[in-house]
């Protein structure tokens, strides 16, 4: 065989082989959807999201998870914005003001580290911190907690995002005259498309963690009223229908799981609406 | 007195010496143009004379650049004001993540320059650099839409808007196609009436278009500079006669 065939052929074999790993991905996608929809699409129904449980819920009685869906909105929004509250400031302050130093490349590594710490050691964390401080298990401590979560994914995301801007913008726009205040005004306009992103990847791992939540933020068949009462939140809703051994109840979990999926969904098409629009002006 | 002079300037990266020894003035509403080869320390010279030298941690700078006869590194010198009087055209264009209008009108928001009449001076800067016409309809699209030589034309307009007293030019038409180039170099020529503009180059037909005093350079020092007349027509130095009839460079 002379050389060109060879190429043509590797060429070929490793196009096909890629093509065949994504099916592999499309597939377990489709399975995962197919099997909560499959399971859950027969239990969902309008008094599922529009009612918190009622007596005997678990037990195959009436009611919903409005509960959990509430509380895993508040517990997932309130500690995206809170992680997003510190990370934004470190962030633009380590890229405007950090210069190349040490200083960045520890607060990058201690951020990783920080990423890759199971969430149930957070969990703990905030537990005995919670023990500490006398406090019980709420909606505020959840949030507190999540947010430690989420904070490295956002704040690296981020981090990635404002390394690729181009670096001509920082010359370009001092010498103009501006204050390096005024540069990072700039430089988060460059970038918002990829803080949308950075927050939205934020919001998922935290709307889908059971580990943070189950000590800190607890578990209550009530509506959350209070930062500081309890708060449910629908990755454990799911556990505890699908630990029942009645099949109506566990239908009812594969529903819940449906309704994460969904909201998750949602909130993706909303930032990639609002992400196109906030970044028309964006350099490339 | 010169409006900028510049004074045993030396500039160091690291341990590699980029200028050596560099004493010149630059004379007043004319086009100053500083020729030679790639690595020669042209850029670097215009980037110490409105201090974007800082923003590389690894450089260090001694002797003076004079404004108006004070040093602009004197320790008590604000930094911003130096950059608003010393505008800097780069060598690609490079609009601010804005809209058309917003790229023109920034500067003179920051520096509170408009006075109530930002849309009349954003008019009037897109008109003198011959852009409005074309982006008058358009004024709240994204500057990124625009073709490489509108871009550069509004990075000219953005940069007029600050009111500068000085113009760098970093290689301003390198990166255009050269019927645009061609429109740069005349809005230049223009600008010399109200502005002192100093401009490197590599390139010496373009330099001789233009430039009404010349600046050559070699290694990081200044080999020889004087009228634009002169010094191409008699230029003193071997190295400038070399230069100039491309048999170095």
């Amino acid at each position: 065989m002379n050389r060109r065939k060879v190429r043509k052929l590797k060429e070929h074999f490793f196009l096909w082989l890629m093509r065949c790993f994504l099916a592999g991905a499309g597939v377990v996608l489709g399975l995962i959807l197919g099997v909560i929809v499959w399971r859950g699409a027969g239990a969902l129904s309008w008094e599922m999201v529009s009612q918190p449980p009622q007596g005997g819920f678990y037990l195959g009685q009436g009611g919903g998870i409005l509960n959990a869906i509430t509380g895993s909105l508040y517990l997932a929004l309130g500690a995206t914005l809170l992680a997003a509250l510190v990370a934004v400031p470190v962030v633009l302050y380590m890229h405007v003001y950090g210069g190349n130093g040490r200083f960045p490349h520890i607060l990058r590594l201690s951020l990783d580290i920080m990423w890759g710490i199971p969430s149930i050691v957070y969990g703990a964390f905030g537990f005995s911190l919670m023990l500490l401080l006398g406090l019980r298990a709420s909606l505020l401590a959840g949030v507190i907690t999540l947010a430690l979560v989420v904070l490295p994914i956002l704040a690296r995301t981020f981090d990635e995002v404002v390394r690729l801007a181009p670096p001509h913008l920082r010359e370009t726009t001092l010498a103009l005259g501006t204050t390096r205040l005024e540069f990072l005004a700039v430089l988060l306009r460059q970038t918002v498309p990829g803080l949308v992103t950075a927050v939205l990847l934020a919001f998922g791992r935290g709307i889908g963690d059971a580990a943070a939540v189950l000590f800190t933020a607890g578990y209550t068949d009530n509506m959350p009223e209070s930062l500081l009462r309890p708060a449910a939140s629908l990755p454990l809703a799911v556990f505890y229908q699908l630990s029942t051994p009645f099949p109506e109840v566990q239908a009812r979990a594969y529903a819940s799981a449906l309704i994460l999926t969904l909201l998750v969904l949602a909130v993706s098409l909303l930032a990639h609406l609002s992400s196109t629009r906030l970044g028309r002006n964006v350099i490339r | 007195m010169q409006p900028l002079s510049i004074r045993k300037l030396n500039v160091w990266y690291g341990r590699q010496q980029a200028l050596k020894d560099i004493s010149v003035d630059i004379p007043r509403r004319q086009i100053t143009a500083v020729i030679g080869p790639s690595g020669c320390g042209k850029s670097t010279l215009l980037k110490s004379l409105n201090r974007l030298l800082d923003l590389n941690e690894q450089v260090r700078v001694t002797g003076q650049v004079l404004l108006d006869g004070r040093n602009i590194y004197d320790p008590g010198v604000d930094v911003t004001e130096v950059r608003t009087r010393i505008g800097l055209l780069a060598q690609k264009p490079f609009p601010l993540p804005l809209s058309i209008f917003d790229n023109v009108a920034y500067g003179p928001r920051i520096h509170g320059l408009a006075n109530g009449r930002l849309e009349q001076l954003v008019t009037e800067q897109l008109t003198a650099v011959g852009l409005w016409d074309e982006v008058k309809d358009r004024l709240k699209a994204p500057a990124a839409g625009l073709s490489g030589g509108q871009q550069q034309r509004l990075c000219l307009a953005r940069t007029l808007a600050v009111a500068p007293e000085i113009l760098l030019c970093d290689e301003s038409t390198a990166s255009l196609d050269p019927l645009s180039a061609r429109g740069i170099e005349d809005l230049l020529r223009a600008l010399k009436e109200n502005y002192t503009l100093v401009m490197v180059t590599h390139d010496i037909d373009q330099a001789r278009r233009l430039a009404d005093h010349v600046i050559f350079m070699w290694l990081g020092e200044l080999v020889e500079h004087g009228p634009a007349g002169t010094f191409f027509a008699q230029p003193r130095e071997e190295l400038t006669q070399a230069y100039l009839a491309r048999r170095i460079g």
